[in-house]
């Protein structure tokens, strides 16, 4: 089974190391490699894989192919045999899985496959594979299939149900790993289930690490995410670039359990003010004041934030299309207070909020983006559908 | 606006703005209740006026600066106040926040006399008042409106004009209620990191980064981190305007239970004795809040 080891860069290396384990095939071995590096590198993987063993001077072949670097990428280099310099020395080469293509999993594996990655992935519903499939993904029919193809998996599903199936159910992803593998889920789920998946994972020999991620469907698009991980932290050293590819930063938060916290805190504070909003605008109208006055004036004070201006102008026309769906605000909301009520914490306001979210929902604005929450403050509710 | 400006009310704001019109040049007329809080305008070049009267018989535009309603309409109905010497040509401009009646009480009172009137509210606390940048939202009086604005250009940043009296107030309450609940849901956020077992440190950077990222989130985390409350906008006066924002709403029959909440939250404070510290101090009633 083929070992991927990618490291960072560190102000030690001029180059970044890429090499491959494998009784039969690959390493790398450049006659011309800068021989002071070596010690360091040998001391950077000994530390991350204590029981591998360092094959330098096997003659290698490159077996996967070198993309051109995203502009944005750290850089990557591998050592090559002389005699092969066809490939560009530059990307994360290692087989990426991806299971998971909704309005978040499509555009981050997008932005995988254009950076150059060898993406492999799989949906619930198949059609939603095809975009990806264009653009050069490899399916497989299973996560369990994909999980045996590939080195690193990610997962981004829609709940904590979803993403235990896919990971730990009948031909879920945990039967495909195994040592040497990785499986990052980045859906949004409690303490528990992340734990769970863990436990399925790591029994394989495989390594975990969650990483949610705090951002939508534009800042997925546009490769902006935040992530929040915990886990296996080698696990995050080795994806630290695929991440890097999809967001614009990322946090490491410890044991696993931590990422979900943190992203379930951040969704609490937003599902709250998102309620206040609404509530403010709605006021605001219904007093004869311009609720785009309204917006204006937040955008030039203290409590100014990028999601009211982004949000304001199309609430105001009772416009809301989906970028974060309201039933996934609404799960993260009864999450968080299941959090905080695990650590004995009263929540007034994220109370308040969700029971708002659950009014809307039972009018059938679920699948609208979260902002239509204000629907449920007004008098009349005009179902949608 | 060349000729010598009144300015009554100079406490956390009041005196920001005060300070800020008399370094840009203008010339002020002072007065508080307080009369040893006008000493250090005198220093930087205003004169006194010994009562509120005294002030506008001396001044052609008058600014009250007050912390409530019962001040803005005491400066203004008591005696010595505003009303014995507002006439024709003499215009009266309320920043204070209060409720739309109050200021339409007023509004009336002064034109009734043939002065004109200006509510114009402000959003902002006691930095921006300081920097010159606080956002004005004023209502009544157009004309009153364009010739106030070099003294409002100094003061803010921006300023709004919204139509008529009552507008301006309706503004900043709906304003400061969404402000009310943000510093609850924030409060709540830094209490469940920390009781989870994250860095709140940790949490306010993630925040700086994500969608909900504001000014108040920046400027208040360290602060509520370390505990330090001092008063930039005190918490009773807060907690005063969510429960103007939700009598607005209670006379218009509007849901409001985010903001009923935050409310609740605030008077718990206010309760355990924190109304003069700065509203973020109402994070120690979530700290508080035990199941």
């Amino acid at each position: 089974m083929a070992k991927t080891l990618l490291l960072k860069t560190t102000p030690n290396f001029s180059q970044h190391y890429l090499y491959l384990r494998h009784p039969s095939i690959i390493l790398y071995s450049p006659p011309n490699v800068k021989t002071s590096c070596f010690p360091q590198v040998m001391a950077m993987c000994s530390s991350f894989y204590p029981l591998l063993p360092i094959n330098f001077g096997n003659k290698a072949r490159p077996i996967f192919p070198f993309p051109t670097k995203p502009q944005s990428l750290v850089r990557f280099k591998a050592f090559s045999s002389q005699a092969d310099t066809s490939t560009t020395k530059d990307d994360i080469p290692a087989r990426i899985g991806f299971l998971g293509l909704g309005i978040m999993g499509s555009p981050m594996a997008q932005n995988l496959l254009k950076a150059g990655c060898d993406v492999t992935v799989w949906n619930r519903t198949k059609s939603k594979c095809d975009p990806l499939l264009s653009i050069g993904a490899k399916y497989k029919a299973s996560p369990e299939e994909v999980a045996a193809s590939c080195d690193i998996t990610f997962a981004m599903l829609a709940d904590p149900e979803s993403a235990a199936d896919v990971a730990c159910g009948k031909h879920g992803a945990a039967r495909g790993m195994g040592p040497g593998k990785g499986y990052v889920d980045v859906s949004t789920v409690d303490g528990d289930t992340s734990k769970l998946i863990c436990q399925h994972i790591k029994a394989t020999g495989a390594q975990f690490l969650e990483a949610p991620v705090s951002g939508s469907k534009k800042p997925a698009e546009d490769g902006q995410l935040i992530f929040l991980t915990a886990g296996d932290r080698s696990l995050y050293e080795v994806v630290g670039p695929l991440l890097d590819i999809m967001g614009k930063s990322r946090f490491y938060l410890g044991d696993v359990g931590n990422g979900a916290a943190m992203k379930l805190v951040v969704n609490m504070i937003m599902g709250s003010m998102m309620a206040s909003f609404s509530e403010g605008l709605l006021l605001s109208e219904k007093v004869g004041l311009d609720p785009s006055v309204l917006v204006e004036v937040i955008s030039q004070g203290a409590i100014s934030a990028p999601m009211y201006s982004m949000k304001g102008p199309s609430m105001v026309k009772s416009l809301y299309p989906t970028a974060f769906p309201l039933k996934h605000q609404q799960k993260d909301l009864r999450l968080a207070l299941g959090l905080a009520e695990s650590v004995s914490q009263s929540t007034p306001i994220a109370a308040a909020a969700n029971e708002l979210y659950k009014v809307a929902k039972s009018h059938g604005l679920s699948d609208d983006d979260f902002s239509a929450v204000i629907e449920a403050l007004k008098a009349r509710i005009q179902d949608k559908k | 606006m060349g000729e010598e400006i009144g300015f009554l009310g100079l406490g956390i704001m009041g005196k920001a703005m005060a300070v800020n019109l008399l370094r840009h040049g203008f010339k002020l007329t002072v007065w508080n209740r307080t009369l040893s809080k006008c000493d250090e305008l005198v220093e930087h070049g205003a004169s006194v006026g010994e009562t509120p009267a005294a002030v506008v018989k001396k001044c052609k535009y008058t600014i009250g600066m007050l912390s409530d309603p019962a001040a803005a309409l005491s400066v203004v109905f008591d005696k010595d106040g505003v009303l014995e010497h507002i006439c024709t040509g003499k215009g009266y401009i309320d920043m204070s926040t209060v409720d739309a009646d109050t200021s339409s009480k007023i509004s009336e009172a002064i034109t009734s006399k043939g002065g004109h009137f200006l509510e114009a509210p402000v959003s902002g606390s006691k930095k921006p008042a300081e920097d010159g940048q606080l956002v004005i939202l004023a209502a009544g009086e157009k004309a009153l409106y364009e010739e106030a604005l070099p003294a409002f250009n100094v003061m803010g940043k921006k300023s709004f004009f919204l139509g008529h009296v009552g507008n301006g107030a309706r503004m900043k309450l709906v304003v400061n209620m969404i402000m009310g609940s943000m510093m609850n849901a924030f409060s709540e956020g830094l209490e469940l990191a920390d009781r989870s077992g994250l860095n709140p440190q940790t949490l306010l950077d993630v925040l700086d980064l994500a969608a909900i990222a504001n000014p108040m989130f920046k400027m208040k985390g360290p602060t509520m981190l370390q505990n330090n409350y001092t008063p930039a906008f005190p918490l009773k006066h807060q907690q005063k305007d969510m429960r103007l924002a939700l009598a607005l709403g209670d006379e218009n029959a509007i849901s409001m239970p985010v903001a009923a909440a935050a409310n609740e939250a605030f008077k718990k404070a206010r309760n355990l004795g924190l109304g003069d510290l700065d509203f973020s101090a109402v994070h120690q009633t979530v700290k508080g809040g035990e199941l």
